[in-house]
């Protein structure tokens, strides 16, 4: 099921996008170049098409003009620093974020409005903007699939429940929700890979917290159920395949193997979970979450047994009794 | 598996009361069902997938479904598609 998969990707942002990253930037222009396409992640410091070099100007990157620039372009006399600024703008730049809340020559911005340049100002520093901007078009631009399915946050470990349509993922996460823990998405999970290395989770804008129990309708948790039973986003950690009790079914009885599925190149541990009338796949899934928080913090149970199991059977030299196998050698007294 | 195209034709669009007719509908086929609108794929009998969608009037969906009784499911999803629900067109 995770082989039809859609991955889709962002061929462009407008440059307004920008204004929501964490930056805080301020337009200069006005609402001129706005509306213009963002098409790459990678930005450019334009110091040497500044100075006139515009070979191999990556000019549909964003432009970074920090203190560098700022001051090359002081250094200038008027005519000749209208003519360093044109030699970028002239190129059909998206936008330029200046940087140090440094001001540009009101000439300048002119020049940037003339040809439909947006320029944006931060106070943060070149080095923290191009790091803060960096994390934010890649997320614009980073691959991502819709799947179907829950996802909770079990004591802070981001599970994923799937299986067919009406085996009871949304019932399993209203349970969840119930005993304390935190509804990310039902039904449409949106997977984002933006680091490379992890899966991040969330919903849709429509939907949010809302979720269809069958043969009551819609429901909304975050209201029902307050503010701390609902998250927005989460990294996916686990993900638990809701299927049908099958009696040849393959399931695991040790945990010593483990099964993975690939989704956009990240590895995601996958436990397939059987059901039926029962079976408390609650208390399961923070049994799930459990054991994933042991294994991250250094402790396989199942590899711990085999290990004791090991060194037993290597004991084993004469023939003992079963009672002398007990945890302790013998009972006390006091009938407790 | 079958794959089609069908057009949203009434005026309110795939609003609440044709999703729900619409997964009663797929959600009575052991077929599964997916829809696919701008990118995003949802199961066909889901409510919250299908209400998602918000397809408006004029605007495609495509069906892909896969199973044993796919073509009735499909010929009855296609008809209930051009009848508009039942509503203005």
């Amino acid at each position: 099921m995770y082989n039809n998969l859609k991955v889709i990707r962002k061929k462009e942002v407008q440059v307004e996008t920008l204004l929501s990253s964490p930056l805080n930037l301020q337009v200069k222009t006005g609402d001129s170049g706005l509306g213009n396409l963002i098409t790459e992640s990678n930005l450019h410091r334009p110091q040497l098409a500044l100075a006139g070099f515009t070979e191999l100007f990556t000019y549909n990157n964003v432009q970074v003009v920090g203190n560098t620039e700022v001051y090359y372009l002081r250094s200038l006399d008027l005519e000749r620093r209208k003519k360093a600024f044109e030699n970028i703008v002239k190129f059909d730049v998206p936008c330029i974020v200046i940087t140090n809340g440094n001001q540009l020559h009101d000439e300048l911005i002119e020049i940037a409005k003339d040809n439909n340049t947006a320029l944006l100002s931060t106070d943060k520093d070149t080095t923290t903007a191009i790091s803060i901007l960096s994390v934010f078009l890649n997320d614009q631009f980073s691959p991502h699939v819709t799947i179907h399915g829950s996802f909770m946050d079990v004591y802070g470990v981001g599970i994923l429940f799937t299986g067919g349509s009406g085996i009871g993922k949304s019932e399993i996460a209203l349970d969840l929700v119930e005993r304390g823990h935190r509804l990310v998405a039902d039904d449409i999970v949106i997977l984002n890979n933006n680091s490379g290395t992890a899966l991040m989770g969330t919903g849709t804008n429509l939907v949010q917290h809302f979720m269809e129990i069958r043969g009551l309708g819609i429901i909304d948790v975050r209201r029902m159920f307050g503010i701390r039973s609902i998250r927005f986003q989460k990294r996916l950690e686990i993900i638990v395949e809701l299927e049908v009790w099958d009696s040849n079914g393959d399931y695991t009885r040790t945990g010593l193997e483990e099964n993975s599925t690939k989704i956009m190149g990240v590895d995601i541990t996958t436990v397939k979970l059987p059901i039926f009338p029962g079976k408390n796949i609650t208390v399961i899934a923070e049994v799930i979450a459990l054991n994933y928080l042991l294994k991250t913090y250094g402790y396989n149970a199942s590899e711990v047994f085999t290990q004791k199991l090991n060194e037993t059977i290597m004991k084993k030299t004469k023939n003992k009794n079963f009672t002398d196998e007990r945890i302790i050698n013998y009972f006390q007294g006091d009938l407790e | 598996m079958k794959e089609f195209e069908v057009s949203v034709v009434n005026r309110a669009g795939l609003h609440t009361r044709p999703a729900a007719t619409l997964v009663k509908l797929t959600s009575k086929y052991k077929s599964n069902v997916f829809i696919e609108k701008d990118g995003m794929r949802i199961n066909g009998k889901s409510i919250i997938g299908v209400m998602t969608l918000a397809a408006e009037i004029g605007s495609t969906l495509l069906f892909e479904v896969d199973g044993p009784d796919e073509t009735e499911a499909t010929n009855e999803i296609i008809n209930l598609f051009e009848s508009g629900f039942g509503e203005p067109i």
